[in-house]
C-alpha cells in the first residue's frame, strides 16, 4: 500500500514536546498538503482528539493494552516499527529524550531507515520529497546538514527546539492499533522517584545559572535571592547537581536547555557541555574571577569578580534603583 | 563471565575552535582519548570482574593511534585489547560504524556481558548500543547505574528523567552506563607496567573482518554536507578593576539599555 499523500509521524511520551513537534511538521504539512499523525504513548488515559487536532495533528494513533509502555523501550520500539510499516511514513519525529534517544536507532536498525540525532531544523523538497537535516555535530559545538536518500527519514528533536502553536482545527481522527504481542525481556522491578525540579526552568525569562565557583551550599540563599529580585530560577552546571546533588537538574546538553531573556552565569567555567544549555538566552552576564575564564567568550557582558562581593552588591544596586525585569508589570 | 567493554577514541570538543568568520569547524590539532563515559563502562566491567570473576576486553574501532589509549585501560585491568583500524577516519555514519563493530563482535565469540558508555564524549548521539541490540537481538539495558550479577540475571537501575528504574535482565545482555555511573579507578606505576604484557590485537576491515570499505559506503543512507561551526554572536564586554558595586551599575545600565530591565534607571 502506498500512502496517496505525504506522511509525517510524530511521537514522544513527553506531552509538550509532542506539541512543539506537532506545530512545526503542521506547518511544514500544509505547505505540501501532506497529514500528520501523533502516535500517543499514553496508555492510561485515551488521548484528546480535540487538543491534539488543535496542535496539529490529523491522526492520533494509540496502542492501547500495553501496560507501562513508555518504560519499556523494546515495547515502544515494536509499536513504533509496526506502524511504520503498516502507515509508510516519509518522515518520522521522535522527542530527543532518554526514551526517543533509545527507541529511534532502533527504528532505524529494525526498519532500515536512515537516522539523524539532534535536528535543530529541517526541510522538505517539493517536487523530489528528499528530506534535509540540519543537526547538531561535536555536541553542539557545530551543525551539520544531511540530505537522505532513503524514506522514511528518522530525526530526533530536543524539548525547546520548535515552538508549540495552538489553533482552532478539526478534531484528530483516532486510530487504534493492535499492540505488538511479546514478552519482554527486561523485567520492570520497581520505580524510584527522583527529586524533580519544581521550577519550570525551560519557561523562565531569567535564570541565575551557578557553578562550581560557589564554594558550598549555604551560600546557595544568598544566590537564590538576588534570582528572586529579578523574578528568575536558579540552576545550575551539571557537578553541583550530580556530584554534589545541590540540584535536581542542571543545564547543558545531558541537562536541561532554557531560553531566558537573561541569563546570568556566575562561577562557571564555560564548557561546552553546559554552554549548550544556556547558549539561547538572549542575553548573558557572567561573573568570573579569572579573566581567562571561556564564558566570558560567551557573554555579552563579563564581570570580572569574586560573585561572592558582585551578587550582594548587584542585588543592593537593584534595590536602590528600583530596577525591574522588562517582563514584570 | 567473559565481558566486552566497547570504547571510542574522542575528541576533546572543549579543544575545537570555530572560525568567526568562516564558521569552519577546526578539528586539526584537537587531542583525542579514550572517553570519559568510555573509562566509566571499562570500571563498571571491573568491578562486576571483580564479583564474579572472569575477563575483561575491550573493543574499538578508530584511528591506530587508539592504541596508545588502551595503555590507560590495560593499565586499570583490562585483560586484552582489540582495535579495528577505522578507514573512514571517524565520519562513518553510525548505521555503518556498527555494522563493523558487529562483525568485530561476533569474531571475538560469546559475552556473557557487553557494555558501553551510553553516549560517545564527542558524538554524543547515543546510537551505538541500541544499534548492536537490535543488530545482535540482546536485550539492552540504556543508561545504567548500579550494576550487578547474580545467577546469571544482572540488575540494574536506568537512570530516567523523573526516576530510577529498577530493572532485570538474563544475560547475555547490552548495558550501556550512564555519564560519571562509574569513576575510574585511579592506576599506579606497576598497573602500568604489567599493561605492557598484555595483548592488542590490530584488525583491518578486510583482513580480519572480512568486510569491503566500497560496500559500506554505498550503505551510506545520508549524505552529510555543509558542517560549520556554531557562532552565537555575543557582545562580550568586559567590566573588571571595578568595585562590586561599580561593576553592578554598569550591569543594570547595560541591561536597561538592552531592554531585559526596566525601572527609574
Amino acid at each position: 500500500m502506498t500512502a496517496v499523500t505525504g506522511l509525517i509521524l510524530v511521537s514522544s511520551e513527553n506531552p509538550a514536546l509532542v506539541r512543539q513537534l506537532l506545530a512545526k511538521t503542521r506547518q511544514v504539512a500544509d505547505g505540501l498538503g501532506w497529514q500528520v499523525a501523533v502516535v500517543s504513548l499514553e496508555v492510561e488515559a485515551a488521548p484528546d482528539c480535540i487538543v491534539m487536532g488543535s496542535a496539529g495533528a490529523d491522526i492520533v494513533y494509540t496502542f492501547p493494552g500495553v501496560p507501562d509502555m513508555t518504560g519499556n523501550p523494546e515495547a515502544v520500539t515494536s509499536a513504533l516499527s509496526a506502524l511504520i510499516e503498516q502507515a509508510e511514513p516519509d518522515l518520522v519525529l521522535l522527542g530527543a529524550t532518554k526514551l526517543g534517544m533509545e527507541v529511534a536507532p532502533r527504528l532505524a536498525e529494525r526498519n532500515r531507515a536512515a537516522y539523524a540525532a539532534w535536528t535543530t531544523g529541517f526541510e522538505i523538497d517539493p517536487v523530489t520529497h528528499a528530506v534535509t537535516a540540519a543537526c547538531m555535530l561535536y555536541a553542539g559545538m557545530g551543525s551539520v546538514t544531511y540530505r537522505f536518500k532513503s524514506r522514511p527519514a528518522l530525526l530526533s528533536v530536543a524539548a525547546g527546539v520548535f515552538e508549540a502553536r495552538i489553533s482552532p482545527r478539526k478534531p484528530a481522527r483516532l486510530v487504534e492499533m493492535a499492540a505488538q504481542a511479546g514478552t519482554p525481556r527486561i523485567k520492570v522491578t520497581g520505580y524510584q522517584p527522583k527529586k524533580t525540579g519544581s521550577a519550570r526552568l525551560e519557561e523562565a525569562k531569567m535564570v541565575l545559572d551557578v557553578g562550581q565557583g560557589v564554594k558550598q551550599r549555604e551560600d546557595l540563599g544568598m544566590i537564590q535571592s538576588v534570582a528572586d529580585l529579578l523574578d528568575g530560577q536558579l540552576s545550575c552546571s551539571r557537578p553541583l547537581a550530580s556530584d554534589r546533588d545541590w540540584f535536581p537538574d542542571w543545564l547543558g546538553l545531558s541537562g536541561k536547555k532554557v531560553k531566558p531573556i537573561l541569563c546570568l552565569t556566575v562561577g562557571t567555567s564555560g564548557a561546552v557541555q553546559h554552554l549548550v544549555g544556556i547558549r539561547d538566552s538572549r542575553l548573558i552576564v557572567a561573573v568570573n574571577m579569572d579573566e581567562n575564564a571561556g564564558i566570558f567568550l560567551q557573554a555579552d557582558y563579563g564581570v570580572v569578580a569574586d560573585l561572592y562581593q558582585f551578587l550582594p552588591a548587584f542585588a543592593e544596586r537593584l534595590k536602590a534603583r528600583r530596577v525591574k525585569p522588562c517582563w514584570e508589570v | 563471565m567473559k565481558i566486552l567493554v566497547l570504547i571510542k577514541y574522542s575528541l576533546d570538543i572543549s579543544e575545537i575552535k570555530v572560525d568567526p568568520i568562516s564558521r569552519e569547524l577546526r578539528l586539526a590539532g584537537v587531542p583525542e582519548k579514550i572517553g570519559n563515559i568510555d573509562r566509566n563502562a571499562v570500571e563498571a566491567a571491573l568491578r562486576l570482574r571483580e564479583k564474579s570473576g572472569g575477563r575483561v576486553q575491550v573493543l574499538c574501532l578508530g584511528p591506530e593511534v587508539a592504541r596508545d589509549g588502551f595503555r590507560e585501560v590495560l593499565a586499570m585491568g583490562v585483560d586484552e585489547a582489540t582495535l579495528v583500524v577505522d578507514p573512514f577516519g571517524g565520519l562513518a555514519e553510525a548505521s555503518v560504524a556498527v555494522r563493523i563493530l558487529e562483525a568485530a563482535i561476533r569474531k571475538l565469540g560469546y559475552f556473557d556481558l557487553i557494555l558501553n558508555g551510553f553516549a560517545s564524549d564527542d558524538g554524543y548521539t547515543y546510537q551505538t548500543g541500541p544499534r548492536l541490540a537490535e543488530r545482535l537481538n540482546l536485550p539492552l539495558v540504556s543508561y545504567a547505574r548500579q550494576l550487578s550479577v547474580t545467577d546469571e540475571v544482572l540488575k540494574a537501575d536506568r537512570d530516567l528523567e523523573e526516576h530510577l528504574q529498577s530493572v532485570e535482565v538474563s544475560l547475555p545482555a547490552l548495558v550501556s552506563v550512564a555519564e560519571e555511573a562509574f569513576p575510574p579507578r585511579r592506576t599506579t606505576l606497576m598497573d602500568a607496567l604489567n599493561a605492557k604484557k598484555k595483548p592488542v590485537s590490530l584488525w583491518t576491515l578486510e583482513a580480519e573482518l572480512g568486510l569491503s570499505k566500497a560496500a559500506l559506503e554505498q550503505e551510506q543512507e545520508v549524505e552529510s554536507s555543509t558542517r560549520t561551526g556554531i557562532v552565537v554572536f555575543r557582545k562580550q564586554q568586559m567590566f573588571k578593576g571595578l568595585s562590586p558595586l561599580e561593576a553592578a551599575d554598569r550591569v543594570i545600565d547595560a541591561l536597561l539599555q538592552d531592554g531585559a530591565l526596566k525601572g527609574a534607571g
